[in-house]
């Protein structure tokens, strides 16, 4: 099934550039250290607010030169009161590749110090400008997007087993557990999740580390979301209770779990990946909703929704709109996401096919 | 013929990558500087108001030049707007300022100098700083024709704040040694107030709005319940009795506030006009910042106040454009970061504060490295874009009592690492710092999530911190935890936090630095913890807040809080980061603005008219 999944994707035009540009994102999320120029909290402080570093190909007379870079001198202007910056063209910074850098551990054990592009150490390659204090947007759109890219997954992995195994317990069943089961999980489901975590947000312990703050309140958020994806699972187990190959099952004597777990649950398969590729977008989402209110993720770590929370004052918006790569990110990840999950629904489901 | 669409496309696409990547270095010319603008620093002052008798009424004339009448002007109050109109009842910002638009004080305060100026009141005199003798004016009236006399102002303060109606913040002010000032009348037009003892800011304190005893005295005698709800925000607009230059004419919850002239006020221009000259004041109530910046762009507004990185898009304009923007100075905000000095153990006899990190926090020393470790100076430009003071004392820098000898230092690392280095911290491997017990010098270092300014703020003390070779876990937490943490719970290490002062009155900060107090943040106490387990540097705090407020000359009560300046910059519990500097443009077609550090631009509302322009 998974190559009939394959296959199907790579037949659809949007869905395989879907494909190729998740693949592309999340590569450069493994490899964040070594494509990074700097580390995710590396700080300069005279660039505040810098403007991304114009490379040029073509030098001041005209020929062709190998990439380079200048750095950027910032200057007051009292009258104007603003920060100007200027570039400083007394010395010209090469681009170099796979050159020596600062120093980290590749694949988290590895100790490398070589990074895919870098200038010399006094001068400053940010890509996409600086952020309020000076560090670099672009490296840390790679460590952020770590956090925001998984944290999906994580997600999935506690909503749906819980969802499959409960909503096949209660189709299986039926009757009266099946009535009892089906009115908790609408009970589970009418929680308001919003305010839930505006107020786990002021109850959870302040010495947890953001990260483990946002898995806590992620897990959370999945122990509420199964009962909507439990109902369905139920729907399909009650019409595939009555087929053939479950009541031959029943009669060689295998116990009910054993017959949900083998027999019941293998049938709603696809549904089930249709369903998790369809949220995965959904959690990316929450996060950087919940990072911009301040609930996620939290100074100094970095993440694409406390990111795009920088770029929400009104002047941000205006003249540095460097700082809203975060939103465009994010925009892309959820298209892809989307338009990859319809695909494999319409591979899957060819009776609901509608194009 | 599709493939050959589809290669075509794609060597545009190639096209423009490849046109993206080649870029050609130019420099640019030097361009004339040719801007015209100056910032106004030095402020000039018309003449005080003067008071003047025309038949029979005793007028308060001014001074500034003579305008014309009509026009309206629109201002803006983020939030939601006013919770009340009642002057007594009213505990927040935007409700104090719109009743106080509609009641008059006895007493304002000089833009210029902070000294008390008559208003509502014709005078005052005191001989000896226990006996003020208020003179009103006479023949000025209510909205409703009832004259103002001196049985309205004994009425206001025996019925109203003394008995404790309202908001009792005045009344727990004027209490000396437990006593309340006494207030009697003496003639149809004349006060006397009377306290114990000398006491300075009491002539600030008793500057209050005044209500009208005619309307006031039957809902004073329901009770307290019932005055919470006297004239709060469902009145009508025809029900207020008022006695200031506007007067309520319409109310939209969430949307606006209109205030019209009051056709009978008792200010007049020199050539004996009545004043106001605006027929309208209109407060638009807008939800956040980002909202009332686009409401001036869109004209819909006229006065707006501007900080940090905002101001600058506005300076480029200010040339053509129709405002001006005011540099008021320093504002009386300031920025620190406060240490938790609480050596008590709470209800289960647990510490506050872990002994280990206790012992680091009450060195002085440990608190003096930091201070020198701190950045100041790109926390103000990176932070504040530039407009912002790095501040060191514990009054604001446009305070009248701030002691200018404090002159403040660049950051120091290396002196910061000889300090910790004498009082016994020790570096390992890695540049680590261990106290002389080897613990490894680790905090935790709160502020309110959500604020971009105290985040960055927070991101970079740590990074100066761990220069010092500490290790500083950085957690901005939701402000209500916040807020617990530093008034119920006291668990925390350092926050990072803002107050706001008043310039003209440094008794306003004895519920910070008292230590009975109950913002006294770097050690608070509860109301179980009786014993007395003052440090030397807080008793001396208390001794001067205690004193300074009882002395009578301004030189004196100058020493005693420079002195208590200096303590605070030398202990350092707060150590002081950096002050914002006020901007405000307002459109040019309003004159007579004499912005003012201590009162700000709208201070003067009667005097303010409208041009054409």
């Amino acid at each position: 099934m998974i190559k009939d999944i394959f296959e199907g994707i790579l037949k659809d035009k949007f869905a395989t550039i879907a494909l190729i540009v998740l693949i592309f994102i999340y590569f450069c999320l493994f490899f964040a250290e070594f494509i990074a120029p700097y580390s995710m909290n590396y700080t300069d402080r005279q660039l505040s607010y810098v403007p991304p570093s114009p490379i040029f190909t073509i030098d001041e007379n005209g020929k062709l030169s190998k990439p380079y870079t200048y750095n950027y001198k910032r200057t007051y202007d009292e009258e104007l009161m603003q920060t100007v910056f200027k570039l400083d063209r007394s010395k010209k910074y090469y681009l170099k590749f796979f050159a020596r850098g600062e120093e980290y551990s590749f694949l988290w054990f590895i100790p490398m110090d070589r990074h895919l592009i870098t200038v010399d150490n006094d001068g400053r390659l940010y890509l996409l400008g600086g952020d309020i204090n000076g560090r670099d947007v672009f490296s840390r759109l790679l460590f952020g997007g770590r956090i925001s890219m998984t944290i999906g997954f994580l997600a999935l992995f506690v909503l749906f087993p819980i969802g499959l195994l409960y909503g096949g317990i209660s189709g299986y069943f039926g009757g009266k557990i099946d009535m009892f089961m089906m009115r908790f999980a609408e009970a589970v489901m009418s929680i308001p999740s919003f305010y839930l975590l505006i107020i786990l947000a002021a109850v959870l312990p302040s010495n947890m580390t953001s990260s483990q703050r946002l898995t806590l309140i992620v897990v959370i958020l999945a122990l509420i979301g199964w009962a909507g994806f439990a109902r369905v699972v139920r729907g399909m187990v009650l019409s595939i209770k009555n087929q053939d190959f479950v009541k031959s099952a029943k009669m060689a004597g295998s116990s009910d779990l054993r017959i949900i777990i083998k027999e019941v649950l293998p049938q709603t398969t696809s549904y089930v990946i249709v369903a998790m590729t369809l949220s995965v977008p959904g959690y990316i989402l929450s996060e950087s909703g919940l990072s911009f209110l301040g609930l996620g993720i939290q100074q100094p770590d970095a993440s694409w929704g406390n990111m795009l929370k920088e770029a929400q004052e009104y002047i941000n918006i205006l003249y540095r709109p460097w700082l809203l790569t975060p939103g465009f990110l994010i925009f892309v990840a959820v298209l892809s996401f989307n338009l990859i999950g319809d695909t494999i629904r319409d591979i899957l489901d060819p009776k609901s096919k509608t194009r | 013929m599709k493939r050959i669409l589809y290669i075509i496309l794609s060597i545009i696409f190639l096209t423009i990558c490849l046109k993206a990547c080649i870029k050609r270095d130019i420099p640019p010319k030097e361009r004339l500087n040719n801007r015209i603008l100056k910032t106004d620093v030095t402020f000039k002052f018309p003449q005080e108001s003067r008071n003047v008798v025309l038949g029979g009424v005793d007028y308060l004339q001014s001074q500034a030049p003579v305008g014309k009448f009509g026009g309206e002007m629109v201002v803006s109050t983020i939030g939601e707007g006013p919770k009340t109109f009642n002057p007594f009842t009213s505990k927040d910002a935007v409700s104090s300022s719109m009743s106080g638009l509609m009641f008059d004080s006895l007493f304002t305060i000089s833009p210029n100098d902070g000294k008390v100026i008559p208003k509502l009141a014709k005078s005052y005199e005191t001989k000896d700083g226990k006996k003020y003798i208020v003179h009103l004016r006479q023949g000025i009236k209510w909205s409703d024709g009832k004259p103002i006399t001196a049985d309205d102002v004994v009425f206001t303060w025996n019925k109203i704040i003394l008995a404790g109606l309202g908001n009792t913040s005045t009344r727990d002010a004027v209490v000396i040694d437990g006593k309340l000032p006494k207030v009697t009348k003496i003639d149809n037009y004349t006060v006397k107030f009377e306290i114990l003892k000398p006491f300075s800011p009491f002539i600030r304190l008793i500057s209050v709005q005044i209500a009208p005893k005619h309307i006031f005295e039957p809902v004073t005698k329901q009770g307290a319940r019932a005055f919470d709800m006297f004239y709060s925000t469902n009145t009508k607009p025809d029900n207020f009795v008022t006695s200031g230059a506007f007067r309520l004419k319409e109310y939209k919850a969430a949307q606006r506030v209109v205030f019209e002239r009051n056709s009978d006020y008792y200010m007049l221009n020199k050539k004996n006009q009545k004043l106001p000259y605006l027929d309208k004041i209109i407060y638009l109530i807008v939800g956040d910042l980002n909202n009332e910046i686009l409401k001036f762009e869109g004209h819909e507004i006229d006065v707006i106040s501007l900080r940090g990185s905002n101001v600058a898009p506005y300076k480029i304009k200010e040339a053509d454009s129709d405002y001006k923007i005011y540099n008021l100075g320093a504002d009386t905000g300031t920025m620190f970061v406060a240490i938790n000095l609480n050596p008590r153990r709470n209800s289960e006899n647990k510490f506050y504060v872990d002994p280990k990190k206790q012992y680091w926090f009450s060195d002085k020393d440990f608190r003096t490295a930091i201070d020198y470790a701190l950045d100041r100076k790109n926390m103000v430009q990176n932070i504040a874009n530039g407009l912002a003071k790095p501040l060191f004392t514990a009054e604001s820098l446009n305070s009248i009592f701030l002691n200018t000898k404090i002159k403040g230092h660049e950051r120091n690392l290396k002196k910061a690492k000889e300090v910790l280095i004498n009082a016994g911290f020790k570096y390992g491997n890695n540049k680590k710092l261990y106290d002389k017990f080897g613990n490894r010098v680790e905090f935790d270092l709160y502020t309110n999530a959500g604020n971009t300014e105290r985040e960055a703020i927070g991101v970079m003390v740590k990074q100066d911190l761990e220069d010092l070779g500490m290790r500083v876990n950085f957690k901005p937490v939701e402000f209500n935890t916040l807020v617990n943490k530093m008034t119920t719970t006291f668990d925390w290490d350092m926050i990072i936090m803002g107050l706001t002062g008043s310039p003209l009155e440094p008794h306003d900060g004895l519920n910070v630095w008292h230590s009975k107090g109950s913002l006294h943040l770097f050690n608070q106490r509860t109301e179980d913890d009786k014993k007395d387990d003052r440090f030397t540097f807080e008793k001396r705090l208390d001794e001067i807040f205690e004193s300074a407020a009882l002395q009578t000359t301004f030189a004196s009560r100058k020493k005693l809080y420079d002195e208590y300046q200096q303590i605070v910059y030398d202990e350092k519990p707060f150590i002081y980061l950096y002050s914002p500097v006020r901007m405000v443009a307002v459109r040019k077609k309003f004159r007579n603005i004499y912005p003012s550090q201590l009162l700000g631009i709208t201070y003067n509302i009667e005097e303010i008219y409208k041009d054409k322009y």
